[in-house]
């Protein structure tokens, strides 16, 4: 017994300093695949980094109008003041007064509107007019303030082409959400990459504390939503989840085996190999990729769930006064057979090329072989000689399931009925469902970008990779004009180019010299200006700004952004740097098919322009790694098969314990149909982990009659069937209490896991049982 | 007791109103006493770029405690309403009609608070956009209001409102090297 605890002390030992070595990592980004091509790779990289993922969008309600306006204002000027986030947005929104003098400066490089017809008397006529109208009305102080220096109304123009597009009612300096219940919307940008946990987790926590010292009245809720939010909620909800779900497993587990084994030191036992697995599993990825992903290691783990089956069938088939270590070699060759069909089962996730699968498969597969071998050749020196460890005889009515293989197949035909009518469960298209993020906030976040008119980007046209900013800015140009026959043809209603807030140096050179001298101008003004009250001087600003303009550094985006921050948060999303290149983003509004557009934008025949649909090409992508991994799982189950060949001995054999394996995965995907869920890559994963259960319970199950050495006695014969079907029974259990708790979680990929193992596990017992041979004689209810 | 006598009981409590200057809070009850009024304005805007002044006239409305309509009916017919923080702004002539918060117009809400609190008589009020100067003479009263944000006062620099007892007689707006020149009277 000290000798079990001591070892149970070094193992954890052990696994503290491998932790410590190597700490799991918790960036998501590396649980995620690399792209295939260059339309998913830079996609991927984007969700991953990029500057949508940092956005936060937060809604206030649960108070009254005004209270909620307060609390929004005060909130923003919380967050600005935290220096957290480059760019808040609330109902105050506006051009700050350096921000409109650089922009004001630079209004006839940066306006459409400056053609060479722009200038002459013709056109100005028209506009002094406006003006001189404009100057009688109450709106007289802003007029006067801008129409004398900007008569052709450029700076306005640009103004409202930036700012007026919000749909979101600005009213008290906040904006007010349509619909009945009160509600303020508030968009942040942080600053970091947005998969980057910790960063996340500070933002969120700043924006929280800004909400709190605008000291909300009872009742107020603050509602986040965006990328961060998501993962930071991830991973607290899983954490959460598999916390409170695994205390309630264990207990479950720990009562049910010391009720079976009358003994505490059975708990000891069963945690030595999967300590083991766990440590070996951890390693063996640790040396393959320098790290373990924290989700990798999370999944790792509740699929050497398995392991606890090892110690318990040991513990199950000794036989009364058979020392342990006698019952550890003569259950061996099963269990061996048992470990290593199983190992070869998840040859699936290795090969299904998602960096998480194969980090979770390697961590699996390395930790089932090292836990049969700790229970070969650890557990039995570990026990002592004397000590009575046995589990608790079962009156078995189950026993009458045994040697029944019609109903059975009868069972399978109807499960392969409702497969083929139905066309089996529905393969699991969208990311979001996948995504460990509750689905009440991913609906909030839905809800929320609908509200703030800001829809999730779908339909993106890439530009780049370019050399210069330059560069990017003129094809984005090239594309806009381009575009107009995609809009023409109803394929698209806009294209938010990064163009539209800084025109290209190329393009504002050529207003530049589209700008008329200084004395064509004034020539052009007196004309414009003859018969109306204007003095001659009144213009003075205008034609001095023109002269000055025409001498002007075309203006760049390190300028942009440090002198203009409204207009640069509008524009920095629309741009990425990766190294040296630069890329531009141009999200596509008013797609209604988006297979179409993606014809058309080919059809463009522009260099370095690539059309992007996320759902399309996530889809594409999900698709491609569904396919590769269920090649590798008809890979793996013809392994295994040779294995149950080569391990029995004969086909027929191999058969038997083939058939539960196979009709407890075609029954659980039958039920998994029956009850609408949409298989995803983690279903598979668990398909994989069932697989891997079900070979112990059948390999078991039909070794119990010929294990050799063993008597040939009926009633020996007949008590031994009992033993091994109370041993995998106890197993079943085990199994059903963990992954029964799974199936409860609100997470979706735990929720999947489990009630897939859950279902598969129930089937793959009373399969094995029913295709196990039945013993000569039987006799119900008999117990010793 | 005789009329005479009776009047003369009531000199002491007439006298302060008849004869000596009111404080700026007494005029601030005063005009917070009127909870709607209805006048006719002239305006004469004086815009240093222009030859000629741009002349206007129409109605103001008044109900406390904050809404405030001007509707200029020549030579423009133009509607600008104020109710609590919303402004509209409405040209039938031209089709033109938009709301905004009256926060994003700082110009405009300089102006219309220096109108609306003095209407109100909500001294607080005026002094949260404005430093208040206040003199008084028997005929009336002068209130001058130079707005605190120096962005405002980037296009107004100074408002003049002038008054007697409880009637509004005129606002000046300096600004822009302009100056815009309102005059007040009840409407009958």
């Amino acid at each position: 017994m000290t000798r079990l605890l001591l070892l149970l002390a070094v193992l954890a030992g052990l696994g503290g300093v491998l932790g410590w070595l190597a700490p799991p990592r918790a960036d998501l980004a590396e649980f995620l695949p690399p792209g295939r091509t260059p339309a998913s790779a830079f996609l991927l990289r984007e969700l991953q980094s990029g500057a949508a993922t940092t956005l936060l969008l937060a809604a206030i309600e649960g108070a009254p109008r005004a209270e909620l306006a307060r609390l929004s204002r005060e909130t923003a000027a919380g967050l600005r003041a935290s220096g957290r986030f480059g760019f808040v947005g609330d109902g105050s929104l506006r051009l700050e007064e350096s921000e409109q003098a650089l922009l004001f400066r630079y209004r006839y490089l940066l306006s459409p509107e400056t053609r060479p017809e722009a200038f002459t008397a013709a056109a100005l006529r028209p506009k002094l007019e406006a003006l001189l109208d404009g100057l009688r009305s109450a709106a007289s102080p802003l007029l006067a303030r801008y129409g004398f220096a900007d008569p052709t109304g450029a700076f306005l123009g640009l103004a409202a082409a930036w700012l007026g597009e919000s749909h979101v009612a600005a009213e008290d300096g906040a904006w007010f959400a349509p619909g009945e219940v009160p509600r303020v919307l508030l968009v942040a940008r942080g600053q970091g990459a947005g998969l980057d946990a910790e960063a996340q987790r500070l933002a969120i926590a700043a924006f929280r504390a800004a909400f709190a010292a605008a000291r909300p009245p009872p009742g107020a809720r603050l509602l986040l939503s965006g990328p961060g939010v998501f993962a930071a909620e991830a991973a607290a909800t899983i954490e959460r989840d598999v916390r409170r779900l695994t205390l309630l497993a264990t207990l479950l587990l720990a009562g049910f085996l010391v009720w079976r084994f009358r003994s505490l030191a059975v708990l000891a036992l069963v945690a030595v190999p999967l300590l083991a697995a766990t440590l070996a599993g951890y390693a063996a990825v640790v040396a393959l990729y320098g790290s373990v992903h924290a989700i990798a290691l999370g999944f790792g783990v509740t699929m050497l769930g398995v392991v606890v089956d090892y110690p318990i069938l040991l513990l199950t088939l000794r036989r009364r006064d058979e020392p342990l270590g006698a019952a550890a070699t003569r259950i061996w060759p099963t269990l061996r057979l048992s470990a290593v069909a199983a190992a070869a089962g998840l040859l699936a996730m290795v090969g299904s090329g998602l960096p998480g699968l194969v980090q979770t498969g390697i961590f699996a597969g390395a930790g089932l072989l090292v836990a049969a071998a700790t229970t070969r050749w650890l557990l039995p020196r570990l026990v002592p000689e004397e000590a009575r460890l046995l589990a608790r005889p079962m009156h078995l009515s189950l026993a009458t399931l045994r040697g029944r293989p019609l109903p059975a197949l009868a069972v399978l035909a109807a499960a392969a009925a409702v497969l083929l009518a139905t066309g089996g469960p529905d393969r699991q298209r969208d990311l979001a469902a996948l995504s460990p993020v509750p689905a009440a906030q991913q609906a909030l976040d839905a809800e929320l970008r609908g509200q703030l008119g800001a829809p999730d980007v779908r339909s993106l046209f890439v530009i780049g990779p370019m050399a210069t900013e330059g560069e990017m800015l003129q094809r984005a140009e090239a594309l806009g004009a381009a575009a107009q026959a995609l809009v023409a043809r109803g394929l698209l209603t806009g294209l938010d180019l990064p163009s539209r807030y800084l025109p290209s140096p190329a393009l504002q050179a050529s207003r530049q010299a589209a700008l008329p001298e200084e004395a064509t101008l004034a020539a052009a003004l007196r004309e414009a200006a003859a018969g109306l009250p204007f003095r001659p001087t009144a213009f003075d600003r205008f034609i001095a700004a023109v002269a000055e303009s025409r001498g002007l550094q075309p203006l760049d985006l390190a300028t942009l952004a440090a002198g203009a921050p409204t207009i640069a948060a509008r524009l920095s999303p629309l741009v990425s740097r990766h190294g040296a290149e630069i890329w531009g983003i141009a999200p596509a509004t008013g797609v209604a098919d988006p297979a179409a557009l993606e014809a058309g934008a080919a059809g463009l025949g522009l260099p370095s322009v690539l059309f992007l649909d996320v759902k399309l090409e996530l889809e594409r992508l999900l698709a491609a790694y569904g396919r590769a991994t269920l090649g590798w799982a008809l890979a793996g189950a013809g392994v295994v098969l040779g294995l149950l060949v080569l391990g029995l001995g004969r086909f027929g054999r191999a058969l038997v314990v083939a058939a539960p394996i196979g009709g407890a995965v075609l029954i659980t995907l039958a039920v998994l149909t029956l009850l609408g869920e949409a298989l995803s890559l983690f279903h598979l994963a668990a398909l994989l982990l069932l697989a891997g259960l079900a070979i112990d319970y059948a390999l078991f199950l039909a070794a119990g009659r010929a294990t050799p050495g063993e008597a040939r006695e009926d009633a020996t014969e007949d008590a031994t069937q009992d033993t091994t079907l109370g041993a995998v029974l106890t197993c079943a259990v085990s199994t059903l209490l963990t992954f029964g708790m799974l199936s409860l979680s609100e997470t979706p990929v735990l929720h999947g896991i489990g009630l897939t193992v859950t279902i598969g596990v129930a089937a793959a017992f009373l399969l094995a049982c029913a295709f196990s041979p039945r013993g000569p004689q039987r006799r119900p209810g008999r117990g010793s | 007791m005789s009329a005479t006598r009776r009047a003369l009981l009531l000199v002491p409590f007439a006298f302060p109103a008849l004869a000596a200057e009111p404080t700026l809070e007494q005029v601030m009850q005063g005009l917070a006493g009127v909870r709607a009024r209805r006048s006719r304005f002239t305006e004469d805007k004086v815009i240093p770029e222009l030859e000629t002044g741009q002349p206007n006239e129409g109605t103001l409305l008044w109900q406390a405690p904050d809404r405030l309509e001007k509707h200029t009916t020549w030579p423009i017919d133009e509607r600008v309403a104020v109710a609590g923080g919303r402004l509209t702004y409405e040209r039938r002539d031209r089709g033109v009609k938009r709301e905004f918060a009256l926060a994003e117009q700082p110009e405009m809400q300089a102006l219309v608070e220096a109108v609306r609190g003095t209407l109100a008589g909500d001294l607080a009020a005026l002094r949260q956009h404005y430093e208040v100067g206040f003199s008084a003479t028997p005929e009336g009263w002068r209130m001058v209001l130079v707005p605190r944000s120096l962005r405002v006062r980037g296009a107004v620099q100074r408002i003049t409102v002038t008054g007697q007892g409880t009637e509004l007689r005129g606002v000046n707006v300096e600004g822009g090297g302009g100056v815009d020149r309102m005059r007040i009277a009840p409407a009958e």
